[in-house]
Formats: C-alpha cells, structure tokens, sequence
C-alpha cells in the first residue's frame, strides 16, 4: 500500500514532530508514504478561497494533480489541509463549470485535474483501510490504564457530503474514539466534545474569544473526564491546546495543565518510535504521560 | 450602517445597498435567497458561542438588508472557522459558510481584508505557503528532519508553477499583493 503525504504548513514548519509520527507510524504498518514533491499549501481559508472558488480550485487543483499523476491517494492530518483539499475536490467534481475554468488555467502548466485522487484524513485512513484490529497486533506499547478526552476537529467531520470516510452520525463521531481503545485507552466522554477550539481565523482575528472557547472546552473535558491526555485528530486543534494552557494558566483562567498528543504522535509512540523525534516540540509537558505510554 | 444608526440602534432600510445580494450570489452566495432565517445554523456556529457581533444568520441577514459597510466595519466575518456546522444543519442548503465566504470575496474586492491575510496571500505567492516560518529549518532538524519539506520551498519548479496558476486567478486581477520576484525570508502565521 502506498499513499501520498500532503504535510501542509502547520505540520511542516510548527509541528514537525507530527510530521516524523506520520513518517514512522505509516511504514511501520506497512504503508509507504510518497512525498508528493512540489506540493503547496490547500490553500487554507483566509488566503485563496476567501478571494475566489475558481482561484482556489485551481491552486488546490494543482496539488490533486500531483497525487493524481502517481495513482495515489492524498493523506493528511492537519483538518484545515482536509477540508480544503475535500471541498475544491468536491466543487470540481459537482460543478463542470469550475471544473472547466481550473482546467484553463492549470493548461500553462501543462497540468489536468481528472478527480480520480481521494482526499483522506491519516487515522480515517487506517481505520478503514487496515481497521483498529491489526493496528493492535502492531503495537510495542499501550495506553492501558490511560484516560483520554478526544478533540476530533471540525473539518474532520462537516460538511459530510464533501468527505470521503463518513462517520455515521458527524455530531457523535466514532472513529477518533475506537481507534484509541484500540491502544488501550480509556476514553471519556464529555459535553463539549464537538465544540470548536477556536483555533484558525478565530485565533488570528480575536485571540480573547479564541481562547474563551479553548477555556470552555479545558474546562469541559478537566470536569467530566479528568483525562491523562487529550488526544486530537487535527494539528491545528494540537497546537491551539498545546499553546492555549500556558496562556489561560497565566491569565489565571485555569489552574491545571493537560498534556496534549495528535493521535499520529501516540500511535507512533505505541509503534516505538523516538520520543523525542515524534513528540519533541511540545509546549505543555508530555513527559510524564509519554513515560507512562513507554511503560505500557 | 451610518453612525447615527449604529448610536440608535436603528436600520433605515432605505439606505440598504440592494446590488449586494446580487454580488453575494456571483462570488459563490448561490443559496442566499433560500434562507428563511430560520436560525439553525446560528445554534451550531462556534462564533455565537465565542461572542462575534455577526455570525452565519446574522450575516445573511445583513446582506439581504443590503447593510454593506456595517459588514465592512466589523471584523466577524474573518473569524468564521470553516467549520461547516452550518452546511451540515441548514434546511434549506443555503450553505451558510460559502455565503460568509462570499461576504469575504465582496471585501476583499474593496480591499477591506485583514492585514493576515493579505500577508499569508503574499507568503502564499512567494513560498507557496500561507502560514509559513521562515526558522522553521532548525525545527525540523531537531526532530531528525530535512530542513526543508518537499514541498515548495524545497522545489523552485513547483513554486514557479504555482505562481503561474495564482497570476491567472481573481487575485491577480485584484492586484492585492505584489507578484514580482521576491525572496523567501519573511514568517507568516494567518
């Protein structure tokens, strides 16, 4: 099995660590990863597709052409990368008219978008295309006796029509919740559970009320499950709840950290990867918990 | 909205700029005159929650009052998250954030956009990357990485593809950022 790594902006140049969790954990399972050379940013949100659908298919366009060219699928964990690529894909593919437009403009470049990539999400992936089963014959270490809060991310999940790997229900997702019992955590449930980080546009245009809903949702998942770890399936929602304690600490709105891992991260760890290679660049200490997983 | 109004709390309609649902509607708005204000996907967005003065229903419904400049003057539509929850609830698939999005298209157009944006469009253009940090290299090395992805910024060809896709798309019509050669040395985190 191979598939192509589409790594984006945050997790090249922010969180690499995730990026070298995504290099270990997918060979280690036996999937190879191609680098999908010359990619570019999605383009996220406020940049192109706030200026014109045409414009941002068509730069959006040019990465599904690289995938495309090599017969793979794209792969990612950031949920801005996957909501992007996922819904230039789907407005190409509904709407001849675009489609048609973008197609003008990659000719300069001697390129065509066909649609015949798909755009997954890195644990969407693995759970359907190896399924949580053989995930847990691989695994050097466990997260037995580790309680987790999740944090699934919003593109993860809407709008459902432009995904590939549904959930069966968007507002109770499933996925990012089997596949960590699968490493032997216990996850709690809380009530905030679908609610937005505030990270992304929310953050860059008001820090105050960004930070007001990462504070609802520590809150939240700190009252009603007490979790060793939260675990997130976006990079963006990791580094918003990596970056936001240190802030709410300080401001004096909370008065407790919780370390906080992309799902990737702890699968790699579990697979035996280098801590310090997979979970490095963390602002709120991992330590501990990552001693605990070790020890599992 | 003119300040008396804003003061007042009082919307002369008269003074509603009617062109705007029609501009909304080309810049990818298709939906908007389905809405029936029925106020769903208002239930479901995170801006309510964060405390935005317009957010999905309120926005639609500053556009059909043709309220431009009290759209223009606030920063709310920056902050909407693309989360979808909107799309995923609506009734009557008005898609909601594209209608947001479009009120963006209509700024952007009057050159009403944050300075993040027009910074990670320019980052965008010179490194292909909108969020980009220009110290990410010892980053990546410390966790065993090359200094650089493969993406491109590793790959001078690529970044000269992509160039020519975005000189062909609206942005360039809008003249917004400049598009000349340009070093890869500054940071943009949008």
């Amino acid at each position: 099995m191979k598939v192509g790594f589409f790594v984006g902006c945050n997790t090249s140049f922010n969180r690499p660590d995730l990026e070298q969790a995504v290099r270990y954990a997918f060979p280690a399972l036996g999937i190879e990863l191609d680098n999908l050379e010359g990619q570019s940013c999605c383009p996220s949100w406020g940049t192109m597709p706030s200026v014109d659908v045409v414009g941002w298919c068509a730069v959006g366009a040019r990465n599904h052409t690289i995938a495309e060219e090599k017969g793979l699928d794209i792969v990612t964990v950031c949920g801005s990368c996957y909501g992007s690529l996922a819904e230039s894909k789907y407005k190409m593919d509904t709407n001849s008219e675009i489609k048609a437009s973008v197609n003008e403009i990659l000719k300069e470049i001697g390129r065509e978008y066909k649609g015949t990539s798909k755009v997954r999400l890195a644990h969407y992936y693995l759970y359907h295309e190896l399924g949580p089963e053989r995930i847990k014959e691989a695994l050097k270490h466990r997260l037995d006796g580790l309680t987790v809060a999740l944090q699934p991310g919003c593109h993860t999940l809407w709008p459902s029509k432009v995904y590939y790997d549904k959930e069966e229900d968007p507002f109770h997702p499933k996925v990012l919740k089997e596949m960590c019992e699968a490493l032997g955590a216990t996850v709690g449930h809380y009530t905030r559970l679908i609610d937005c980080c505030g990270m992304g546009a929310m953050r860059s245009t008001d820090m105050e009320k960004s930070f007001n809903l990462v504070q609802k949702k520590l809150l939240s998942m700190k009252e009603e499950v007490n979790p060793d770890l939260i675990v997130t399936g976006c990079s963006s929602c990791l580094i918003q709840f990596d970056t936001a304690q240190e802030f709410l600490r300080n401001g004096k709105k909370i008065n407790f950290q919780i370390p906080v891992l992309h799902f990737m991260q702890v699968l790699a760890l579990c697979l035996g990867a280098d801590r310090e290679q997979v979970t490095g660049l963390a602002k709120t200490d991992v330590g501990p918990v990552v001693n605990r997983i070790l020890a599992g | 909205m003119s300040n008396v109004q804003v003061a007042t709390g009082v919307i002369n309609l008269s003074e509603g700029d009617p062109g705007l649902v029609d501009e909304i509607k080309e810049l990818g708005g298709e939906e908007l005159l389905e809405c029936i204000q029925c106020a769903k996907c208002a239930a479901a967005c995170p801006m309510v929650l964060a405390g935005f003065s317009f957010f999905n229903k309120r926005v639609i419904q500053a556009i059909l009052l043709g309220l431009r400049d009290a759209l223009l003057d606030d920063s709310s539509i920056w902050a909407c998250q693309s989360c979808n929850r909107c799309t995923e609830v609506c009734p009557r698939e008005v898609n909601p954030f594209e209608i947001i999005q479009a009120m963006r298209r209509v700024a952007i157009r009057e050159f009403a956009l944050p300075t993040l944006s027009i910074e990670g469009l320019k980052s965008l253009y010179d490194t292909g990357h909108a969020v980009y940090l220009a110290g990410a290299g010892s980053t990546r090395a410390k966790v065993g990485l090359p200094e650089k992805p493969y993406s491109t910024v590793a790959n001078p060809k690529a970044l000269k593809e992509l160039q020519a896709v975005i000189r062909q798309t609206a942005l360039a019509d809008l003249g917004i950022i400049p598009m000349d050669e340009s070093d890869v040395t500054e940071t943009c985190e949008v």
